[in-house]
């Protein structure tokens, strides 16, 4: 028996089109919603308010999204382990807080030798984070290496409001004496 | 006696009968009257309380619709399959009309200046042919297009509303140009054979300005809604200008134009390849079989340069907000990437698959087809390099033992290095089927063709081995250099593939012949090749067009406005892909009534 042509088209169009859903069918399979808020309170103990400032970084923040933690090699954006030991060096004349909050508030401000910049402004849309949800995300990056001084209460932008922050390790000197660093923020 | 007591017995008898039929309807009176009434009597008509109820009721009702507040619609809900399903079906079916609306009108012009500029007639004919599948999908692209927004308005009024705030002066010139775009296209058609060639030509001309004006105004709503440019914080205009004139709208002006050349390339090859198959002559198979090899050519033409354009467009994305370039690459849509090699996989082996066959029609081609096996090889491995995730779906115990998602060797090829290294290489590998076929049957006359040759080779084989050499450089250096890496590494190739055909047009000019070409002694095969090209050309651009749009994820207006119905998530990519292949097919469906319309032409032709 002679198949039609119109009959062959068609289950080639129809076999086509399904293998390709086959293949979608394939693949991991995920629902991606909203990301939700973290309730802050105003009494929340250190811990939770740095468990608060992880789950904002993993879930509204999305700045794992391009940062990672413990990660080496041929890293797009730097990875934030250990930043906590780090950011109070950084940079000549920024306590960590000040170095932090300035990298969240202000990210053009210095760039991680051997990275471009690329980091969005947190605090507006579309990520738009609060001044409290900030100061949990500093307590967490704290956390990564270093000591929590962050409250909810702190004020830490702009720079030089903080009352927390340690004062500056030394007196300010030009962006080009920064140490050079690459893989680490 | 007897007569007397009879008489007090009919006595007794009615008043027994007379008191038993009023006790009756005194029963029915008050089975039928269940409502509650006062004792007293009145002369006035008394209210029941249910009566009394029902009067508050109505008057309470139109009270509170006579004050009931204006509150404006945020979302309308669209029965069974959802409003984001309905609009994202009807959205992909006009823009894939549109698409070939659009694109169709260009290489028809295209072939007829070349016809026009050679003399051949043939020529003009197949351009005649092209354009007689663009009036009905004219009218179906209008159709969809009106449809489109109608739901566009009944389900998201208050986004539409929005959108209308920043490009109210879009919208009248857009109206306009489509009576131009009208008045164009059926005068284009219809005045075929009808005005000198000139000015025939200038009225295609005029179609396809006027079209991709069309195009650039529609393409600047779609991508202010993932790049907005000209609003303030809170999305009131500052400049409709800057607007229109966003991140991604030049990229996406140019990777639809020459994405629609390769989609309506396709699509109008597959309709060659139908006209071909039903065919019952020679003469008609070597016409159809020569339109299809053109259509053919022309999206491959086109598809060549797609990818880089497609990079142009990516790195906009990423200079836009590096958070939505990672969205799309390394998030929630990483894994599409992965279906997206798989059909850009398959539409290099098609291509070249046809133009291997294609040799077939052509005397004196044998010596060729031994590298077919090499390029094939060559193919199947870059396939196999791009198709590679960068991390590998594993069990908990298997992503253990390989010390994290990626793959301790393949994990390598999962990265963008290798992937721009793959597809760098497999654009070259087609260039070269096609230089192939292009040689097939003829030698070259010229004195320094050895000199030729050895030049062709060297400049291809340097440029494959600069891609390769940038493609593992980039293993070595920071994201800063590597990303850069991709320019010299597209450059190369660019630079090859138009080297290397200027050095062959001229050396094979006046070529001697060794062997004609029998236009339609092909293998049916590659007939639905074709077909099978057009499906994964529509597919892919089914599944790009999701990808744009989703990138949003839950915001109508990335960053301004956000979007707060229950459709506001990404859903799997599964699912994603039901949607596009139902669409697919309700093209498919509706395009193979173009077609039918079409031949009814050539039946009414063949029995004049």
């Amino acid at each position: 028996m002679k198949v039609p042509v119109g009959f062959k088209i068609l289950l080639l169009t129809v076999a086509t089109t399904g293998f390709y859903t086959l293949v979608g069918q394939l693949v991991p399979q995920k629902e991606v919603y909203p990301p939700k808020e973290t309730e802050l309170k105003k009494d929340m103990s250190q811990d939770e308010l740095v468990k608060a400032g992880k789950d904002i970084m993993e879930g509204k923040g999305l700045c794992t999204t391009c940062h990672t933690f413990g990660k080496s090699g041929a890293l797009r954006f730097p990875d934030l382990a250990g930043i906590g030991a780090r950011a109070g060096t950084r940079r000549p004349g920024l306590s960590d807080v000040d170095y932090l909050a300035q990298s969240i508030y202000d990210p053009s401000a210095f760039i991680v030798p051997g990275f471009n910049p690329g980091m969005p402004v947190i605090n507006k849309p579309p990520i738009g984070l609060t001044d409290q949800e900030i100061l949990a995300v500093i307590a967490y990056l704290q956390s990564n290496g270093g000591k929590v001084t962050v409250t909810l209460q702190s004020k830490v932008w702009p720079l030089g409001s903080s009352a927390t922050a340690a004062p500056p390790a030394a007196p300010a000197a030009p962006p080009a004496a920064a140490p050079a660093e690459p893989k680490k923020d | 006696m007897k007569s007397r007591l009879n008489l007090k017995i009919a006595v007794a008898s009615l008043v027994v009968v007379a008191i038993a039929f009023a006790a009756t309807v005194g029963i029915v009176r008050f089975v039928l009257s269940g409502e509650y009434r006062a004792p007293e009597r009145s002369d006035q008509a008394q209210v029941t309380p249910r009566v009394q109820a029902l009067q508050d009721e109505a008057a309470a009702k139109e009270k509170a619709d006579r004050e009931k507040p204006y509150v404006e619609e945020t979302y309308r809900k669209f029965p069974v399959i959802g409003s984001r399903v309905a609009v994202w079906v009807l959205a992909q079916l006009h823009l894939l009309f549109a698409a070939f609306v659009l694109a169709v009108p260009l290489f028809a012009l295209i072939i007829e200046f070349i016809g026009w500029l050679n003399g051949d007639e043939r020529y003009n004919e197949l351009a005649h042919e092209f354009t007689k599948l663009l009036s009905v999908s004219f009218s179906l692209t209008a159709t969809f297009g009106a449809f489109l927004l109608f739901m566009l308005v009944l389900l998201y009024p208050k986004f539409m509303n929005y959108l209308m705030h920043v490009f109210s002066p879009t919208f009248a010139p857009y109206v306009g140009l489509f009576f131009f775009e009208a008045f164009f296209l059926y005068t284009y058609y219809y005045g075929w054979g009808k005005f000198s060639a000139v000015t025939h030509l200038l009225l295609g001309l005029g179609l396809n300005i006027v079209g991709t004006a069309i195009m650039l105004i529609a393409n600047s709503w779609l991508t202010f809604m993932t790049t907005p440019a000209g609003v303030s914080e809170s999305g009131a205009v500052i400049s409709t200008w800057a607007a229109v004139h966003n991140y991604t709208w030049m990229p996406i002006n140019i990777h639809r134009i020459i994405a629609n050349v390769a989609f309506g390339g396709s699509v109008a090859a597959a309709y060659a390849a139908f006209k071909f198959l039903g065919a019952k002559t020679d003469e008609e198979r070597a016409h159809y079989d020569w339109m299809g090899y053109i259509g053919n050519f022309v999206a491959i033409c086109a598809f060549l340069p797609l990818p880089f354009a497609g990079y142009w467009l990516a790195s906009e994305i990423y200079a836009y907000s590096q958070t939505l370039g990672l969205t799309m690459m390394g998030g929630a849509f990483s894994w599409l990437f992965i279906i997206q090699a798989v059909l850009i996989g398959n539409l290099f082996l098609g291509a070249n698959y046809y133009l291997w066959l294609g040799m077939g029609r052509v005397e004196a081609s044998e010596r060729f087809q031994r590298y077919i096996k090499f390029l094939l090889i060559l193919i199947a491995l870059c396939f196999a390099v791009w198709a590679t995730p960068r991390s590998i779906i594993a069990t908990v115990s298997e992503t253990r033992a390989m010390g994290g998602g990626a793959h301790p060797q393949l994990g390598y090829f999962g990265v963008m290095s290798a992937k721009n290294t793959a597809v760098n290489i497999l654009i070259l590998t087609t260039y070269v089927s096609f230089l192939l076929y292009r040689r097939s049957g003829r030698t070259p006359t010229v004195s320094w063709a050895k000199l030729g040759n050895a030049l062709q080779f060297a400049i291809a084989f340097l440029a494959g081995a600069t891609v390769l050499f940038l493609g593992v450089y980039g293993y070595f250096v920071e994201a800063k250099v590597r990303i850069g890496l991709s320019v010299p590494q597209v450059g190369s190739v660019l630079f090859a593939m138009i080297s290397v055909t200027v050095i062959d047009v001229l050396m094979y000019r006046n070529a001697k012949s060794l062997g004609e070409v029998r236009w339609g002694k092909i293998n049916p095969v590659s007939q639905y090749v074709l077909i099978f090209l057009a499906v994964t050309f529509t597919w892919l651009m089914g599944l790009m067009g999701y990808v744009r749009s989703g990138l949003r994820q839950h915001w109508h207006v990335y960053g301004i406005m956000r979007d707060t119905s229950v459709d506001a998530f990404t859903p799997t990519l599964g699912f994603a892909t039901r949607v596009v292949s139902v669409t697919v097919l309700l093209f498919f469906l509706l395009i193979g009534f173009v077609f039918w319309l079409a031949s009814l032409s050539d039946h009414k032709r063949e029995h004049a």
